[in-house]
């Protein structure tokens, strides 16, 4: 080996060993876990083949859970992107303001998710929380999103996109900003309204940023767990209890490790699947 | 018809500025006041529902010096580790940005090949059993456990890799005829030429262990050596009543990283912007 591949292997070394210590191995190790019966209190541990997968495809409280994961990916993939989409695109003329609100809207994005939940707990309030005020004010019903077994989760999804809209805006804005204006000049000449250059050019050549943004919300929405976990501990009833939460709740609090670790494979195969298929979707309306 | 286009314009774009900050100006204001004044007003539109009657400092006192929960411990638990952690994803990751960027060994391909993939691996596949490494290496309860796993940043490799990729050969050629050492030029040439990035990585690392809260709250049991968020869930749901004491708390952990944040907007965004567009 010469001398610049030493240093080579030097310069990657840390990285690559943190790589296989705390990726790769713990891979391995939740393969091998997740076919077995694995209770780190009494110190068990035996193998079970199939067993955790097969209990787990009738335990009512897991496919609850991803049904769940599943409701949030829905609701917030078609909504979340379209404002985060539409943000992009009032801000994205350079003029003095625009920085501002873009300033402005990227802030909850840095605000910590248990801040904000924290917060949103006291915004759905229903006696003095600021939601309820408001809908008081329009003569709405009031209600209090979270103590509601069919309105938690919605509670959630909106807290969700709250702060996760000005993170896409971003992306899409840079998306926009690499369509050639003269595309557009071009458009204007032909006397396409506006309308129609938004869909004849601005959507198909934001394809690629689009395809980015729906898969990692999509990732993202079926993995969700932290919001849920400081705004409602997975209640009321159990009713915003997701796929993750329920994975911590099995190997952390019931200390079943290994059918919280079968939960987990099943939820990465899940995303997995989801993340190719929109992959190819997405490619296959290329121009 | 454009005036009017205009003015729905701007009305939507102040709508959704007031949306986005309210609830952190809300809780600002609601830190800020008295508790007997905070659901006061909150069935009334006027001026007072958002700024304090008698302004007082009272909740940040009591939270800050709170024997129970004393909030400056868990930030200054949090900045240690998020800042140790900073400094060396900045470290180790460039030096494999580097290596995959400019320097040629057998196997580079398979190797970095290996990192791309870890990206598709879900943290929460490997939750139990990084858990189990933990309890065996005896790490639970210490920072080991918070900073160790999290020192590789896949994403961080990919992204200076295209910044190293970009310092031209001849300036890596010409130090080597200078008779500079590899590790030497990593450090004066290709690290300076990528501030930029740097801080955008070491932004995005810090912001994500402020943050971070599922595997603090897995690892650390030891109340005195918790990370904030989790002091901050944990605290608002033991002083479940307490609201003035629960918005101070929460402005008092939010606050300073907002101010980080608008001073180095502009590196933050940029790095969030060059993750999307090569995605």
């Amino acid at each position: 080996m010469n001398g610049e591949e030493m240093t080579a292997w030097w310069f990657v070394l840390p990285s690559f060993a943190l790589l296989m210590i705390f990726v790769f191995y713990p891979m391995l190790q939740a393969f091998i876990i997740s076919f077995q019966n694995y209770n780190l209190v009494g110190g068990t541990r035996s193998f079970v083949g199939l067993d955790n997968y097969r209990t787990l495809m009738t335990d009512q409280s897991f496919l609850a859970s991803l049904r769940h994961s599943f409701y949030f990916a829905i609701i917030v993939i078609p909504i979340q992107t379209s404002i985060s989409l539409g943000m992009a695109l009032l801000i994205q003329k350079k003029v003095a303001t625009t920085g501002l609100f873009r300033t402005i809207y990227f802030i909850p994005v840095v605000v910590s998710t248990a801040v904000a939940a924290t917060v949103f707990k006291l915004i759905y309030n229903k006696e003095y929380g600021l939601l309820n005020n408001f809908l008081e004010l329009l003569h709405l019903p009031t209600t209090n999103f979270l103590s509601n077994p069919d309105t938690a989760m919605n509670g959630v999804i909106m807290l969700g996109m709250w702060k996760a809209v000005g993170f896409f805006m971003i992306i899409f804005l840079a998306g926009l900003n690499n369509i050639p204006q003269d595309l557009y000049e071009a458009a204007k000449v032909d006397g396409a309204s506006k309308i129609q250059q938004f869909f004849r050019i601005t959507l198909p050549l934001l394809n690629r940023t689009t395809a980015f943004v729906v898969i990692i919300t999509t990732i993202d929405a079926i993995k969700i767990s932290g919001l849920v976990f400081v705004l409602t501990n997975g209640g009321p009833n159990g009713a915003t209890e997701t796929a993750v939460f329920y994975i911590y709740q099995m190997a952390f609090k019931q200390m079943q490790m290994g059918y919280g670790t079968a939960a987990a494979f099943i939820l990465f195969a899940i995303v997995l699947v989801i993340s190719l298929v929109q992959m190819r979707l997405f490619r296959n309306q290329d121009y | 018809m454009s005036r009017i286009a205009s003015f729905v314009k701007y009305t939507i774009m102040i709508i959704l500025a007031i949306v986005s900050i309210i609830p952190i100006f809300w809780m600002i204001s609601g830190a800020s006041r008295p508790y007997a004044e905070l659901f006061k007003y909150s069935n009334s539109f006027n001026i007072h529902l958002f700024v304090p009657v008698h302004p007082t400092l009272q909740n940040f006192k009591d939270v800050i010096f709170n024997e129970r929960n004393p909030f400056l411990t868990y930030i200054g638990n949090t900045l240690f580790v998020a800042s140790i952690v900073t400094v060396l994803v900045l470290l180790i990751n460039a030096m494999s940005a580097f290596a995959f960027a400019k320097l040629r060994f057998r196997g580079k391909g398979v190797v970095f090949a290996l990192f791309m993939s870890a990206m598709i691996i879900p943290g929460e596949v490997t939750l139990v059993p990084n858990y189990l490494l933990m309890h065996n290496f005896g790490w639970l309860d210490s920072y080991k456990a918070l900073i160790i796993p999290s020192m590789l940043s896949v994403f961080g490799i990919f992204l200076l890799r295209q910044f190293f990729a970009e310092v031209p050969d001849e300036i890596l050629e010409a130090a080597k005829i200078d008779g500079a050492s590899m590790p030497r030029t990593f450090l004066r040439i290709v690290l300076p030429a990528a501030v930029p990035p740097m801080i955008t990585l070491g932004l995005m690392t810090f912001l994500g262990n402020w943050d971070s809260y599922l595997w603090p709250l897995i690892v650390i049991n030891d109340d005195k050596k918790q990370m904030i968020q989790v002091a901050i869930a944990a605290f608002s749901s033991a002083e479940g009543t307490d609201w003035s004491k629960i918005l101070a708390a929460s402005t008092i952990s939010t606050v300073p990283i907002l101010i980080i944040f608008l001073f180095l907007q502009r590196y933050y965004i940029q790095g969030i912007t060059m993750s999307g567009v090569k995605g």
